[in-house]
């Protein structure tokens, strides 16, 4: 079996003929190096909930909330029911979403949870900030890092996801390819 | 997939050279901190970047749920962006 070490992709954008050649090690090794940061970003933050327990939400779906755009949304889960969801779903969430990137397991659901809470993060932090550093903020360039995950995926480098291809239970049932990295 | 990315670059980076030609004078502070009033509110530009992310979102499920499921995973399966 022969490995290229560079690839070039061929496809069409904007009407265009494009090309770009990828070097193969370098793509693989970065996606693999992307994943892992970004999973131990979230597995960091949830893991730090959890060890310090209780986590109270109520400063960010009570308060900072109010003056995001996601207000309708968030502000809901603000007390009562609501409010004891979110405080358990946000440390587990996390710890489960950084978990799944470190290891390369479920890599494309995890990232899209990522992406999915950074987009809360985003738009409840930066007015609640004043926007002080600008709309393309840190919470903006996590978000589209975890967007990029899902893109290439990650956890086929050396990851769970990898194995859990070969399973029966994905060939027989390919449409849980796309959860996979 | 260009009309989410688009509206994403309109909202974070056109009207932010916009704001930086002729907004009002602005400092940024020691500590990195931009100070001055928005000439777009930001809202305003809040709202048209979500709608890119939630056109991403949308564009995402449709092209799973078009897909055929036996090539998801060949490597070399024909795609154009659209």
């Amino acid at each position: 079996m022969s490995t290229q070490t560079s690839h070039r992709l061929e496809t069409r954008l904007l009407g265009h003929e494009v090309s770009v050649t990828l070097s193969g090690p370098w793509t693989a090794y970065w996606i693999r190096f992307l994943g892992f940061v970004m999973g131990w970003y979230f597995l960091h933050a949830g893991l730090d909930k959890i060890v310090n327990w209780p986590f109270d939400a109520g400063w960010f779906v009570g308060g900072a909330a109010q003056a995001s755009i996601l207000a309708p949304v968030v502000t809901p889960f603000a007390d009562g029911a609501g409010l004891a969801f979110v405080n358990v779903a946000v440390p587990v969430g996390q710890t489960l979403i950084g978990l799944g990137l470190v290891v390369g397991g479920l890599t494309r659901v995890a990232a899209f949870f990522g992406a999915v809470l950074m987009t809360f993060f985003y738009f409840v932090n930066g007015p609640g900030g004043a926007w002080a550093h600008g709309m393309v903020n840190g919470d903006l360039l996590a978000l589209l890092l975890f967007v990029t995950v899902v893109v290439f995926g990650s956890g086929k480098v050396f990851g769970l996801d990898g194995y859990l291809r070969g399973t029966a239970l994905v060939e027989n049932h390919p449409r849980l390819q796309y959860l996979l990295g | 997939m260009y009309v989410g990315g688009g509206l994403l670059l309109f909202g974070a980076v056109v009207i932010g050279v916009v704001e930086t030609l002729f907004g009002s004078p602005h400092a940024v502070t020691s500590e990195g901190q931009i100070v001055h009033e928005a000439l777009v509110p930001l809202e305003v530009r809040s709202f048209i970047i979500l709608a890119g992310l939630l056109v991403w979102l949308l564009y995402a499920v449709y092209k799973v749920s078009s897909a055929d499921p036996s090539t998801a995973a060949a490597d070399s399966a024909p795609e154009t962006a659209d």
